[in-house]
């Protein structure tokens, strides 16, 4: 996107800060049920983590090195197409499965109580007790749910950053 | 009997779910997947049959949300009718999937066929069973459209998608009709329930009729419904698609365009009749039957090809289902409920045999066109048998089952215009009128087999078992139902069959006390009477006629390509003109994203506005609201980025400003105690600066000079937007219930301080944000990822598969 190359200290920065971001991301995705957080704002976090690396590194980098794509043609096989558009990069097929993946979760979740008798949807929560350091746990079904929230927006922004970065 | 649940769910859901699986049965079983289809269908016709014969009568229903006044419910009712159409749905189904199995040999895109095949059959269904306005819409248009992908099969002729195209505007527009109607119905009863409770519309038929009589809405609900009703049961002057359809391949033609779907408007006539019976309902429905009835079978005798004879047939044999449970007045009621009943069955069972039988001649014979065709028996007996059974039966020669039906019309118009005179003594000359061409076609078809041999017709092969044993199974029953008449006529009755066909006739009936108890039976006539003496008419006319039958079929040439006298004509006129039409490009449909999202925005604005000046909301008094000073600091760092916006003299500047706007409200949110917005708000935002940003490089940097009445007209738009959204913020929060429903969620949200190891009523968690969101209101939220993963498909297909697709 830029014509200059970005600094060192850009690149050092973003190398070090990136995985805090992600940390942070999934921090709050677990926390999200007593404290501000959630699947939402995890997504958001992680996607702004794969965008700095994306803007400081490039789209190529970023999809071929850290995702190990796999590029899906931009035209069907066999079809007469411009030189100029065929020298665009491929639709990365990763993440629409990612974006497929928590579909699924989040339905399945919502299956599952389903299937134990309950309406669609229905979350419990469970304590389980006598874990050191914490002595307890809340453990809430909704986690899963969260998680299938997480990766739709995971999956969807960085669907929308690399296809229009890509332009 | 109360019909079993899981009997109606497994006859209306098996076969959609087998559609659904067909891909994967086609890749294991190939072209076998026609006979894998039909066992699906035969497992629908034999739980029909179960319901049949245990006597199963009433209201079945799935209750989905049980909200006073939102209820939601998925109810299916088990009647005559229901199980007629039922028994029409899945039987044939059966015999046109076998019968495609060797039909479909050398024909492309046999998985889609099969697939869309059994979807439709299961929507059929699901009209033949639906107890409710909203669910039978559903399944209705659900037809349409596998009549539409079905019509289209070959997918690359321009005939194909001309038919489908016209098939699709014309049903699916009368879809429309009658989804208004179907409101103005259920607007009047309260209710979307047709049958089967106290509540239900049909129950309470006679408060509803006037009640929109007391509205001035029955005639415009019934006209409506007619609408509907007229366009799938292809009646003048809404028919013209019917003849296009028979592009698909023959088994469609067979099964949706003579035996099933298009009998669905005709069913609808029927459920409806005991509803909407009146006057009016006599008059439009005799009408236009008739009409259709006569119109048609003209049209059919100027027919040059098989198909296009039947098609043409089709619409005149429902024209005269109609015109029968269109008589509801003058003691003849019972005999219009009877024509419809009976004529349902006896048409389904000549006219899909006869598709069958057209389909083989096509295969075998290579043409389908009348004047290249004769003399077929020879290569064909098993067809011709099949003919002279089903076409003698469409004539309406006895004992063949056509003539019964037929006399049924014959006497209820003759009963009707001798109890009300004057002009109704037009109906049963029409009837007749009409029925003598109806003799000419049919004999023209039989005529198929008899006669010379044509020397261009080469060599005819022998048809495949799969294809001739329908047709065959298909005959019997005809020929069953004409040999019963016979038998009826010295006493032997066939007690089964007349008995469901007085279940028919007692769900269309409009007394409540003398036709439901009335026990249907036919037989040859004993005596002279006049309906005898109008069919005894009727063939006479015909014979004389027959020998002229290619100068009156050049006659009806002749007219029919005299443009206004053409339904045509005006249907491919008005297609074209709107085609044409270039106001619609330069100022509707121009292309710009800018223009729609003005004339999107502007017109929600307007429609608010005129919502709070219709309602006269009052705006809520601020007295004694004091706004903290960090706020209105930031509040006010806000308003002066949102006017510095505006100044900004690139793009860059521009969405720099902007954001500054939104980090604002991430600090006002903070200041709110709305940790989780604010966090999600600066995300957002970041992320739209970084999109923003990419978008950009590829926008010139600067907006150049705008023209000053570009300006103005922007100003207003954005001041009216801007305005409507201000005043709904007002308006909403100024709503102060005493009830608050945070307090609903924040009672029962958290973790009580008494609690077990497992919580399972409510939330459970602290955070109520997230609770609402993942628990409360989790169906909302999956939604809203669904709505995300579909944005960002539509950015894969819109910006970066443009190039593939459709290249022609």
């Amino acid at each position: 996107m830029t014509d200059n190359e970005p600094t060192v200290i850009a690149r050092t920065v973003v190398r070090i800060v990136v995985p805090i971001i992600l940390v942070t991301a999934v921090s709050l995705l677990l926390q999200g049920h007593n404290a501000p957080g959630g699947g939402f704002i995890g997504g958001v976090l992680t996607a702004v983590a794969f965008v700095l690396v994306y803007i400081i590194f490039g789209l190529d980098y970023f999809e071929t090195e850290i995702l190990d794509r796999t590029a899906l043609p931009r035209a069907l096989p066999g079809e007469p197409v411009e030189d100029a558009e065929q020298k665009r990069p491929g639709i990365t097929k990763e993440f629409s499965e990612v974006l497929a993946i928590g579909l699924a979760l989040a339905a399945g979740s919502g299956i599952v109580a389903v299937a134990l008798g309950y309406p669609f949807l229905s979350q419990a929560v469970v304590f389980i007790e006598g874990i050191p350091l914490f002595h307890e746990i809340e453990v809430a079904s909704a986690l899963a749910f969260d998680l299938g929230v997480y990766f739709v927006v995971v999956g969807g922004l960085l669907t929308v950053v690399a296809v229009v970065g890509a332009e | 009997m109360q019909p079993n649940q899981w009997v109606i769910a497994v006859i209306v859901g098996l076969p959609f779910l087998a559609a659904a699986l067909t891909p994967l049965v086609y890749r294991l079983l190939g072209e076998r997947t026609a006979y894998a289809s039909a066992a699906i269908a035969a497992v629908s016709f034999g739980l029909v049959s179960l319901l049949a014969t245990t006597g199963a009568h009433g209201l079945v229903s799935w209750t989905w949300i049980d909200a006073p006044g939102f209820e939601v419910t998925l109810s299916f009712y088990v009647d005559g009718l229901s199980l007629l159409i039922g028994f029409l749905a899945s039987g044939i189904g059966v015999l046109i999937l076998t019968y495609a199995g060797g039909y479909m040999h050398e024909e492309p895109g046999k998985m889609k066929f099969y697939a869309t095949l059994l979807a439709f059959m299961g929507s059929m269904l699901g009209v033949a069973f639906a107890a409710d306005l909203i669910v039978l819409f559903v399944f209705w248009e659900l037809t349409s459209i596998s009549s539409f992908i079905l019509i289209g099969h070959y997918t690359g002729q321009p005939s194909s998608q001309y038919a489908a195209r016209k098939s699709m505007l014309i049903t699916v527009a009368g879809g429309l009709f009658m989804l208004l109607g179907f409101l103005l119905v259920a607007g009047e009863g309260g209710t979307f329930q047709l049958l089967g409770t106290d509540q239900a519309l049909v129950a309470q038929a006679d408060s509803i009729r006037e009640g929109l009589r007391a509205d001035g809405l029955f005639v415009p609900a019934l006209v409506l419904i007619g609408i509907g009703a007229a366009a799938k049961s292809a009646q003048v002057p809404l028919h013209i698609w019917l003849p296009n359809a028979m592009e698909a391949p023959t088994p469609v033609s067979a099964f949706l365009h003579s035996a099933t779907m298009v009998k669905a408007g005709v069913y609808l006539v029927g459920r409806f009749r005991p509803l909407l019976v009146s006057d009016e309902w006599q008059l439009l429905f005799v009408a236009m039957g008739l009409v259709t009835m006569t119109v048609a079978a003209i049209l059919a005798v100027g027919a040059s090809d098989i198909k296009e004879l039947l098609a043409y047939s089709t619409a005149s044999h429902l024209g005269l289902i109609i015109a029968g449970f269109g008589v509801v007045g003058g003691g003849a009621s019972a005999y219009g409920a009877e024509t419809g009943a009976f004529h349902i069955l006896n048409h389904a069972a000549f006219k899909a045999a006869l598709f069958l039988v057209a389909g083989i001649i096509a295969h075998e014979a290579g043409t389908r066109m009348i004047d290249d065709l004769g003399g077929l028996w020879r290569d064909l007996p098993i067809a011709a048998g099949v003919t002279v059974v089903a076409a003698l039966g469409m004539a309406g020669v006895p004992p063949f089952n056509g003539f019964y039906s037929k006399e049924f019309l014959f006497e209820a118009t003759y009963e009707l215009a001798h109890a009300s005179g004057g002009l109704w003594w037009i109906l049963p000359v029409v009837a007749v009128f009409g029925s003598v061409f109806t003799f000419l076609y049919s004999i023209r078809f039989v005529m198929l087999f008899f006669g010379e041999k044509p020397e261009t017709l080469d060599h005819v092969h022998t048809p495949p078992w799969s294809m001739r044993l329908p047709a065959v199974v298909l005959a019997v029953v005809a020929g069953l139902i004409g040999l019963g008449g016979i038998t009826a006529t010295v006493g032997v009755h066939i007690e089964p069959l007349e008995e469901f066909v007085s279940q028919v006739v007692g769900a269309t009936a409009i007394d409540q006390g003398g036709e439901h108890s009335a026990h249907f039976s036919y037989h040859l006539p004993t005596e002279l009477t006049v309906p005898v003496a109008m069919s005894a008419t009727t063939i006479g006319l015909g014979i004389l006629a027959y020998p002229f039958y290619s100068q009156l079929r050049t006659t009806i040439v002749r007219l029919r390509s005299v443009p206004v006298f053409s339904a045509n004509w005006y249907y491919d006129s008005a297609v074209d003109g709107l085609d044409q039409l270039r106001v619609v490009e330069s100022k509707i449909q121009t292309g710009l994203l800018r223009t729609y999202a003005m004339v999107l925005l502007l017109a929600v604005s307007v429609m608010t506005l005129l919502a709070y000046a219709v309602t006269a909301v009052a705006l809520p008094s601020f007295a004694g609201v004091v706004t903290p000073v960090p706020m209105a600091i930031v509040l006010g760092v806000a308003v002066v980025a949102g006017l510095a916006l505006t100044r900004a003299p690139s793009h860059v500047a521009g969405v720099l400003t902007l954001s500054i706007l939104g980090f604002m409200v991430a600090i006002f949110y903070i200041l709110g105690d709305a940790p989780d917005l604010a966090l999600t708000q600066l995300l957002i935002e970041t992320l739209v600066l970084v999109l923003f940003l990419l978008v950009l490089d590829k926008l010139p940097p600067f907006y150049g000079k705008a023209r000053r009445s570009v300006v103005a007209r922007d100003a207003v738009a954005s001041s009216i937007v801007g305005g409507t959204v201000f005043l709904t913020v007002l308006v909403t929060t100024g709503a102060n219930p005493n009830q608050r429903i945070s307090n609903f969620f924040l009672e029962r949200g958290g973790v009580p301080a008494e609690h077990g190891t497992w919580i399972l009523d409510y939330g459970g968690g602290a955070n109520i944000v997230n609770v609402i969101l993942v628990d409360f209101r989790a169906f909302d939220t999956l939604g809203e990822i669904s709505v995300i993963a579909m944005a960002a498909l539509s950015v894969i297909t819109l910006v970066a598969m443009r190039e593939r697709g459709e290249t022609q």
